[in-house]
């Protein structure tokens, strides 16, 4: 089977870029699940949308809107269609199976979104027993929200991202006693936004430079030890403390799902964990491009739909052969500099594009900062922040123009600055 | 001196406690009391060690022992075996198999819901050759045998086995804990201890050569730099134990041994001196012959029949499993010599398995409990600091699980098979810890023997099926096998599990399969649905609601493994009901 753009996961970011690349060519999305929307269906919380459609949405609402457009568009979506492998020498193809039958398509450009997962408790190396009632905070949800089945009555979360808040608050609404939220490093993993409406609407405490350091349980989880870690997140002796409960939710963070991406031979950035991409989300293998959580994670489905539209736009011209020049080699690398954990593009091939957002993450929190973009050490481009911190994404709009032709060779810096240093 | 001396001094020279001893047939019986269990493990393993001792009961008691509750057995009679044998794990389940050749009644009793649910499921998989084991003991001896016997076990019943190969390898660390100077440690090491390993070798007809520095690092570049020599050892196996023991029962059911899972033996009852009949918690078996292989609880149930002969010292043992995909940084198996013998690494190394993963471990921990499979935070960094030397580039972050498994030792350390010489028709497979797993057919063997002798009368079945057939394994296949498989049914084409791509079909089949896989663990260890990187966090919705389908239950009903592990408690807002003081319904 032939087509133009087959596009690699249903989700936020696969249908997005779907509806974006339909405007070019003829597009397929390969969707595993037995209905496109990826996790939305899940996500029943509000809180999405609010700057792509300028209201709060709800997780299905959302995915709704996108899916009602995919539908008028034309665009086939093959649903319980699990993609097994991607090649990218000699052509692209892709490999999936599916109850109708095994399916290999050709294609002129591919786009993978295939999402993240949750990190597990090995990720962590969390020890004790392995008995039932260990879930991470996505599946709790998925079991709560979609299989309607309830996980445990006395629940200790570890983590405090974003979807751990968001099931503490769940958990309590479905009448199950959330004992607390741990989270080992001294701040808080989710916005703030959630962190209010999560926990403190609901009196759950929250204990930072908390762990768990032990679980309970031959069948089932029969409590957890909890205790105070130090500077270097180790466990402080005599702070331990046992918690009687049933059931320990994970949400210890998110990690791009890659393994097909790594499979293919394409480059993967070790600090994101997705793939390198330029400003048109096209990988280091032309004519694949990657965009959404795949990419790198983020907090909110927004800047998921956002970048994926631009995904979505170049691989469609990529297929319909309207990429009029190819972009140059290596192009301009974008540095992670001060403070700043990653930056998304990582390099730049084009310059085509009337604006460039770079998304980045800061390493520390920070208050009164400058986000600037400088090339080959002359400041370009500043903005600034009020307060920066680790889990909320920093995002940089800049006029394309302010940078220099493409060259190889050249390098543009992102650096968040404490005001007063450096500008 | 006779060993019966050196029991007394031995006891005296501990000199804590109160501790009293008899000997009777070679077998010292210690009673008394001790102040701690590292107590009653350190004088369990100095009589243990004495040359002539032929077991040891230990039935000394520390403070804060625990007594396991026995269950209530069942009077009324539920049948009548040639033979019982109990304990489901992959000794048991192989000597069911090789009973089942014979027109025999044979019934095999587990009290776990599933077989390979003991120490079997946490076994590291390798089938050892027998170069690391005592020379002249009798588990050495059964591990050749047994090695040699693998290749047509694993055809007939189509279990994955393979000869991954084992380096033996030499480092700079090998002889650092000594306080000799590093060039003659260096050179001990280099050019002394690969020879007196080649040498075990020859004796035992096992093939070995040994490699020098620069072969060695050319064909495993990821092997430390610090590596001075190795001896290749090709014969070296790896199997998937939990697999071979849910074939071998499955074979020997289809050839009319009778499986009772979910049944917990608590009584057996003896009259004239022979074995008459097994009582278990689901009613009571008559039988001229009993199997003991109870692995971690052999010691109880010998004392059910008054026939205890040894006392079971578990050891646990945890491993470390890393991502697949990271399965091809070593060609072969490999482990570090390192004197003297640590402890916590007793048969310890860097494991290839049969699905791709390589494991490190597993650990040696003396004092643990029966049923403590829990793996501590010390443990792990135990594990990654010790075999970090041997591959110091290592991706250590792609841990997917750990697990423990407990050893069923004896004092004496070495395998106890015999018939009882107290209770006529009790026949001890005790003792069994590695390198069971791989001296297993041999052992089989060795009992079929035992039971010829002691009078059980074996007539070959005319239609003895020997061969087992191979469950569909979707990520296998051709393109082809996959395309014919989903025309045929199209949940093969539907996957459940993204880590390791296990269908949906695949799911269904485990769980009809001729021991029902009945809960979310007998699917994965059947299927590999949930043993992927992501743990079930993906699959476990998914297996858990086609399980309660196939079964007509309730999916809030599913287990993860026995009775008591309900995944969840009831449906969605069954707490709301309850909160609001209504009943609940889920």
């Amino acid at each position: 089977m032939k087509a133009d753009v087959v596009v690699v996961g249903g989700g936020p970011a696969g249908l997005a870029a779907a509806l974006k690349a339909s405007e070019h060519a003829d597009v397929v999305i390969l969707e595993r699940g037995s209905e496109p929307g990826g996790i939305l269906p899940q996500c029943i919380h509000n809180g999405f949308g609010n700057f792509v459609f300028n209201k709060m949405m709800a997780g299905p609402e959302y995915a709704q809107h996108f899916i009602d457009r995919v539908n008028e568009s034309g665009i086939d979506v093959k649903l319980e269609t699990s993609v097994i492998e991607v090649r990218a020498d000699k052509g692209k193809k892709v490999v999936a199976a599916s109850p109708s039958g095994m399916l290999e398509m050709e294609a002129k450009s591919v786009v993978l979104a295939m999402g993240c997962r949750e990190r597990s408790r090995a990720q962590i190396l969390l020890p004790g027993t392995r008995p039932a009632g260990i879930y991470t905070a996505g599946t709790a949800q998925r079991l709560i929200n979609i299989d309607g089945v309830m996980p445990g009555r006395r629940v200790v979360i570890l983590g405090s991202g974003d979807v751990g808040l968001i099931m503490a608050r769940r958990f309590t609404l479905e009448g199950a006693e959330v004992e607390g939220v741990y989270e080992i490093m001294p701040k808080p993993g989710g916005l703030t936004r959630n962190i209010v409406q999560c926990l403190d609407d609901y009196n759950i405490p929250l204990h930072l430079s908390h762990t768990v350091v032990d679980i309970k349980g031959r069948e089932r989880v029969e409590g957890v030890t909890v205790a105070e870690v130090d500077g270097s997140m180790h466990p402080v002796k005599g702070t331990e403390r046992f918690i009687p409960c049933d059931t320990l939710v994970l949400a210890v963070g998110l990690i791009p799902e890659n393994e097909l991406t790594r499979r293919a031979g394409i480059d993967i950035d070790g600090r994101t964990g997705g793939a390198y991409v330029d400003e048109h989300m096209e990988t280091s293998v032309p004519g694949i491009f990657a965009c959404g959580n795949v990419v790198h994670v983020h907090d909110l489905v927004d800047d998921v739909t956002v970048s994926s539209e631009i995904a979505g736009e170049y691989a469609g011209r990529h297929a319909s052969g309207k990429n009029e020049k190819p972009g140059i080699k290596k192009g301009i690398k974008v540095v992670a500099g001060e403070n700043v954990r990653y930056v998304v593009p990582q390099f730049l091939r084009h310059m085509d594009m009337e604006k460039l957002t770079f998304y980045l993450r800061v390493g520390e929190e920070k208050e009164n900062v400058t986000v600037t973009v400088s090339c080959d050490g002359k400041v370009i481009f500043e903005k600034r922040e009020r307060m920066v911190k680790p889990p909320e994404m920093v995002k940089v709009n800049v006029p394309a123009s302010v940078i220099p032709e493409a060259e190889e060779g050249l390098r543009v810096d992102v650096a968040v600055n404490t005001e007063g240093k450096n500008g | 001196m006779r060993w019966e001396r050196k029991v007394e001094k031995a006891i005296a020279k501990y000199g804590k406690g109160s501790i009293r001893y008899i000997i009777e047939d070679g077998v010292v019986y210690l009673d008394g009391s001790v102040p701690s269990v590292e107590d009653f493990v350190e004088m369990g393993r100095a009589i243990g060690k004495i040359k002539g001792v032929r077991g040891v009961v230990n039935n000394l008691s520390y403070p804060g022992m625990k007594a396991r509750e026995r269950r209530k057995g069942r009077t009324e009679k539920i049948g009548r075996a040639d033979a019982v044998i109990i304990g489901a794990g992959v000794v048991g389940c192989f000597i069911a198999r090789e009973l089942s050749r014979y027109d025999l009644d044979i019934i095999l009793v587990e009290k776990g819901e599933d077989v390979a649910t003991g120490t079997t499921k946490a076994n590291n998989a390798m089938v050892h050759t027998g170069i690391g084991e005592k020379m002249g003991t009798l588990k050495q001896k059964l591990c050749v045998e047994g090695h040699q016997m693998y290749g047509g076990v694993a055809k007939e019943l189509n279990v994955p086995y393979r000869k991954c190969g084992m380096w033996i390898i030499t480092t700079e660390h090998t002889l650092e804990s000594y306080r000799i100077p590093s060039f003659i440690a260096n050179f001990i090491s280099k050019h002394i201890i690969p020879y007196i390993v080649l040498g075990r070798g020859k004796k035992l007809g096992i093939p070995m050569k040994i490699v020098k520095r620069d072969e060695l690092l050319r064909e495993e570049p990821n092997v430390t730099k610090k590596a001075l020599a190795a001896v290749y050892s090709p014969t070296y196996g790896v199997t998937c134990p939990y697999g071979l023991a849910i074939a071998l029962a499955e074979n020997a059911m289809q050839n009319g041994v009778k499986i009772m899972l979910n049944t917990e033996v608590v009584d057996i009852a003896v009259e004239d001196g022979g074995v008459k009949s097994v009582v278990t918690t689901e009613g009571t078996i008559d039988a001229d012959f009993v199997v003991n292989a109870a692995g971690l609880f052999a010691d109880e149930v010998a004392d059910m029949a008054g026939a205890r002969e040894y006392t079971i010292h578990p050891k646990k043992g945890s491993t470390l499993l890393f991502d697949r995909e990271y399965g091809d940084h070593i060609k072969h198996s490999m482990s570090m010599l390192k004197f003297p013998r640590m402890e916590h690494y007793k048969g310890g190394g860097v494991m290839l398995t049969v699905d791709g993963n390589i494991q490190w471990g597993p650990t040696m921990e003396p004092f643990s409990g029966r049923e403590d499979t829990s793996v501590k935070s010390e443990e792990i960094a135990e594990i990654l600091e010790h075999f970090s030397l041997l591959l110091p580039d290592f991706p250590k972050d792609k841990v997917i699980a750990y697990f423990a498994g407990i050893r069923a030792a004896t004092f004496t350390e070495d395998f106890f098979i015999r018939p009882s010489r107290k209770v006529r028709g009790f026949i001890h497979v005790a003792g069994i810890q590695s390198p069971g797993l791989a001296a297993s057919p041999a052992i089989a063997k060795m009992v079929l023997g035992i039971l010829k002798d002691e009078g059980l009368e074996m007539e070959e079945k005319k239609d003895f099926n020997p061969s087992r057939k191979k469950p569909v394994v979707f990520r296998e296949l051709s393109r082809e096998e996959k395309e014919k498989l989903i025309e045929e049914n199209p949940a093969y084409g539907k996957i459940v599990c993204r880590c390791e791509q296990v269908t949906e079909g695949e799911v269904v089949d485990a769980i009809h399969s001729p021991i029902p896989a009945l809960s979310v663990d007998a699917i994965k260890r059947r299927t590999r649905a949930g043993m992927g990187r992501c743990q079930g966090s993906f699959c476990l919705p998914r297996v858990a609601s086609i399980l309660a389908r196939e079964t007509g239950i309730g999916m809030e009903d599913v287990v993860k493994n026995s009775e008591n592990s309900k995944l969840f408690v009831g449906k969605a807002k069954c707490l709301l009901v309850e909160n609001a003081g209504g009943k609940n319904e889920g």
